[in-house]
């Protein structure tokens, strides 16, 4: 740094922490917030880092010399890197056409495409790659009966990029959704009146304009795909090795925490680099569109005829949804899933009998920390975007750092940062919601941030200006300006509550269990009626939720907004 | 507006203390053994001895893994299950202690450590299950030796859990070399490879893909193979002639466990002949290891199997050495 930009620096955080001075209470704000994910994020990062440093008692890189030398461990650097790629451009452009479609168009069976486009993101564990495997393996439904392929390789490169798209588009549907539609169609409708075509339009007026939510989603995707380790334990296999599995295997298969530790840090950097990217590429656009001047479009950027092409993809995509999932029910009231399909329920009988303590306890969990983390990751958006104090940065920064980081290594992060006394954690519901909910605001913040993007900022400054603080702007302007957003923060951690594993596997006990364990412990055992079962439950509970998160925020934020709620 | 937010934090910071509030004093157990037999076998040892007991399933890398992590102050006060080879790398972390139980004596070498530190209190061995749907397709009996699986009609036909991630799979080599010979052993697993559809990481993996016709022959211990014909699917289950490995799942106590009395009541109860015949009762398709035991109905006797003389220790001791061997000779192949 040069000294006349530390000087510069060093005016503009006085400047901050005067702003600060003048309003006490976002100052506690920050500062709390800030302890919390330092404590929750930072701490535990912090543990694992210095066990990756110090295998033996004293500091050294022999870890990372040995994984960087080794071959095996490059191939799984590239395989992830390049699968992130792939799976982001090909979440987004599913995520995108979906959400163009549903905002642009006026087409039938709306609400069909609508549930097809989110449903995916609640893919159980284990059984989601069995559902694939039963569609598209060597005896597959798809593959074998349908298309009459003698042997269709899933394992490897190609099952794994069609899981990953899959699992993941939801995440850009939902981000891109509320930017498209908080958006408007007006400027489209303006650029065509002025004699653009409507291919012209599309490029040079929405597309610019969804560039912060398209590099938003890109960014979220790329990340949990690299750190995703749920698809390729099962679909990679040992011939496509990608680091998040490697990681997992060196924790619990070769017993190496400190190695499993040291890989983690690997993998973190090219999340780290994406953010930074994606950061440099967004923060120099100005995008507002939501100005509070009255907008009402015509929806007609797309053709009629280009409405049937869209009409046509989205639908196969959603009929594969649907297969996916019916072939979870099939399983769950089947004798046996895959060759004897007479109806039975004696899968449900089981899974009450034996789960129903399961059950009780992940709604609990999932229930207290989506909403927590979903009006935490708004605050921290609102935060980060509109406010001024020192570190603003670091927070944002902070606050996606957990997303990036392997499950397998946060969970045992949080072993050691929370087994001892004053921080004793292990063993309680504190550590598992904990967990979920630090782990899973960046979809919110990212979300949020998108959203204000587009918020033109008077609309705040003129809350401000008549009197009222920033809490009270939050809660009245921002919030329900925000609610799309809002509603993807909450449906995401609620989701991720029910269907994550890697993280809670390590901090469930026998007082908190959670339906994922049992689901592997089935599947395990080789009980894959159960364990379809248990999936299907899961899903209807998700299903409901999501109902129920949408009612609620109907009622909190009674806006124009709720008629755009999928 | 303002209440409602105040309601909403006080229920959230309600559930938060509910959550840290202490359970009763009883057994805290980490099982390797799956969800329902735990449930059963701990059931029968509490109805037999009055000591309480909660468990928690954790397949055995993320038991080793919380653990360790755990070391400071332990949960739980034994692991459950996952085979001797586990509880070897348990022992040299020094994350266990002894215990010699007065009933051990009863055991056969094999499955007790020398110095106490884990029992082991049931067996189960390595075996192939073919689906028969998918053999007579290809048409090609199931496969009786290991040598069998190098035919072509196997080609890309077998899963087998991957030994750098499966405790079953390591196994499988291990017990490999002990039968051929070390380099013998790493030419036929290199030989074997085109056979082979996916190395699963799982070690419960291929019986699935078995089961549902993804792989003709799935490689693993017997267990998810009884447990799947008996649900309805078309497999048999075939051993090699040359001779299979077997595992032999044991209880170790961990170090510094809060309640190590109850613990050793736990290893000397399910070494007896009823803790044994609970192996039976709760229909787990475990192999017993007490002589006098009564082996379930439908399982082949145990001495029919061709199992070889399977060292845990000597395997344990040489995993990371055979394991990277087998990465480097066997996986890099492939490429």
């Amino acid at each position: 740094m040069s000294p006349q930009s530390l000087a510069r620096w060093g005016s503009r955080t006085r400047h901050d922490l005067r702003l600060l001075r003048n309003e006490p209470l976002l100052g506690v704000g920050v500062a709390a917030i800030f302890a919390l994910l330092l404590l929750f994020i930072a701490y535990p990062l912090v543990r694992v880092f210095l066990v990756s440093f110090f295998p033996d008692g004293v500091p050294t890189f022999r870890l990372y010399r040995e994984f960087l030398g080794s071959w095996f461990i490059q191939q799984a650097f590239l395989n992830s890197v390049v699968m992130g790629i792939l799976t982001a451009l090909g979440g987004c452009l599913v995520g995108f056409l979906f959400a163009f479609t549903l905002t642009r168009t006026d087409i039938p069976c709306k609400s069909f495409l609508t549930v097809a486009a989110i449903l995916p993101v609640i893919s159980p564990p284990f059984v989601s790659a069995l559902s694939i495997i039963l569609l598209f393996g060597n005896n597959g439904l798809i593959t074998h009966q349908i298309l009459g392929f003698q042997e269709f390789a899933i394992y490897g490169m190609r099952g794994l990029l069609l899981a990953q798209v899959f699992t993941f588009f939801p995440v850009a549907y939902l981000t891109l959704r509320g930017v498209l539609e908080s958006l408007g169609g007006t400027l489209e409708d303006a650029a065509m009146n002025l004699g653009a075509t409507r291919w012209r339009a599309f490029t040079r007026v929405t597309l610019p304009l969804c560039l912060p939510g398209i590099a938003s989603a890109l960014l979220v995707l790329f990340i949990e795909s690299i750190a995703d380790f749920g698809n390729p334990l099962i679909l990679g296999g040992s011939g496509f090795p990608v680091l998040s599995v490697q990681v997992y295997l060196q924790v619990t298969g070769m017993f190496d925490l400190a190695g499993g530790a040291a890989l983690a840090v690997i993998l973190l950097v090219p999340s780290v680099l994406a953010f930074l990217a994606q950061r440099y590429w967004v923060a120099r656009k100005q995008y507002v569109t939501v100005t509070g001047k009255p907008t009402r479009a015509v929806l007609k950027v797309v053709s009629p005829a280009m409405q049937w092409v869209l009409f046509g993809t989205c639908m196969a995509v959603a009929l594969f949804v649907l297969l996916f999932y019916a072939t979870i029910l099939v399983g769950a009231f089947s004798r046996a899933w895959g060759v004897d399909h007479s109806i039975t329920l004696r899968n449900f009988r089981y899974v009450f009998g034996v789960g129903a303590q399961a059950i009780t306890d992940t709604l609990i969990i999932a229930v207290t920390s989506s909403p927590l983390a979903g009006l935490l990751g708004m605050a921290i958006a609102f935060l980060v975007m509109r406010r001024r104090f020192p570190g603003r940065r670091t927070l944002e920064f902070v606050s996606i750092l957990n997303f990036a980081v392997p499950g397998t290594v946060i969970g045992i992060g949080y072993i050691l940062a929370f087994n001892q006394k004053p921080l004793l954690l292990t063993g309680t519901a504190t550590i598992l919601i904990a967990n979920f909910l630090f782990r899973y605001i960046p979809v919110g913040i990212q979300s949020g941030m998108a959203g204000l993007r587009q918020i033109d900022p008077a609309i705040e400054e003129a809350a401000t200006n008549l009197g009222a603080s920033t809490q009270t702007t939050f809660r009245r302007i921002t919030l329900p300006l925000l609610v799309p957003a809002f509603f993807s923060g909450l449906v995401f951690s609620f989701v991720r509550a029910m269907t994550a594993i890697s993280a809670a596997i390590f901090l469930v006990s026998a007082d908190w269990n959670l339906m994922t364990v049992q689901i592997l412990s089935q599947t395990e055992a080789g009980r894959l009626g159960a364990a379809a079962a248990f999936s299907v439950l899961l899903i209807l509970i998700v299903l409901v939720a999501i109902g129920l998160i949408r009612l609620v925020l109907g009622q909190l934020f009674d806006y124009r907004y709720q008629a755009t709620f999928g | 507006m303002k209440t409602r937010w105040m309601v909403c934090a006080l229920v959230a910071l309600g559930v938060l203390l509910a959550g840290t509030a202490q359970a009763q004093e009883s057994l805290v157990v980490y099982s390797s053994v799956d969800e329902e037999n735990a449930k059963n076998l701990l059931d029968a040892f509490t109805k037999a001895t009055g000591v309480k007991v909660r468990f928690t399933f954790l397949s055995s890398g993320p038991a080793v893994a919380r653990i360790e992590a755990e070391k400071n102050n332990p949960q739980a006060d034994v692991w459950f299950g996952a085979p001797s080879e586990n509880h070897v790398a348990l022992k040299e972390k020094g994350l266990s202690q002894v215990y010699v139980s007065p009933n051990a004596k009863e055991l056969a070498a094999k499955f007790k450590d020398p110095e106490g530190y884990w029992t082991s209190f049931y067996m189960n061995p390595l075996g192939f299950a073919s689906n028969l749907t998918t053999l007579k397709q290809k048409n090609v009996e199931p496969p009786t030796s290991w040598a069998d699986l190098l035919k072509p009609e196997f080609r890309a036909q077998v899963q087998t859990p991957s030994p750098q991630t499966s405790g079953t799979g390591y196994n499988m080599v291990a017990a490999l070399v002990t039968i051929m010979g070390e380099d013998k052993a790493f030419d036929y697993l290199k030989k074997v490879h085109p056979s082979i559809q996916t190395y699963t990481q799982s070690g419960t993996a291929p019986s699935k893909a078995a089961a549902i016709g993804q792989a003709g022959v799935a490689i693993q211990f017997t267990p998810a193979f009884l447990q799947l014909m008996a649900e309805g699917y078309p497999l048999k289950v075939t051993f090699p002639k040359e001779g299979v490995g077997f595992e032999a799942p044991a209880i170790s106590i961990l170090k510094g466990a809060p309640r190590a009395e109850l613990a050793k009541k736990l290893i000397d109860w399910f070494i007896t002949i009823p803790g044994q015949n609970a192996l039976t009762d709760a229909k787990t398709y475990f192999f017993p290891v007490h002589p006098k035991a009564t082996l379930m109905a439908g399982l082949p006797a145990f001495d029919q199997i061709p199992t070889i003389n399977y060292d845990a220790i000597w395997a344990g001791k040489e995993k990371k050495r055979l394991v990277d061997r087998w990465i480097n000779e066997v996986l890099r192949t492939a490429k």
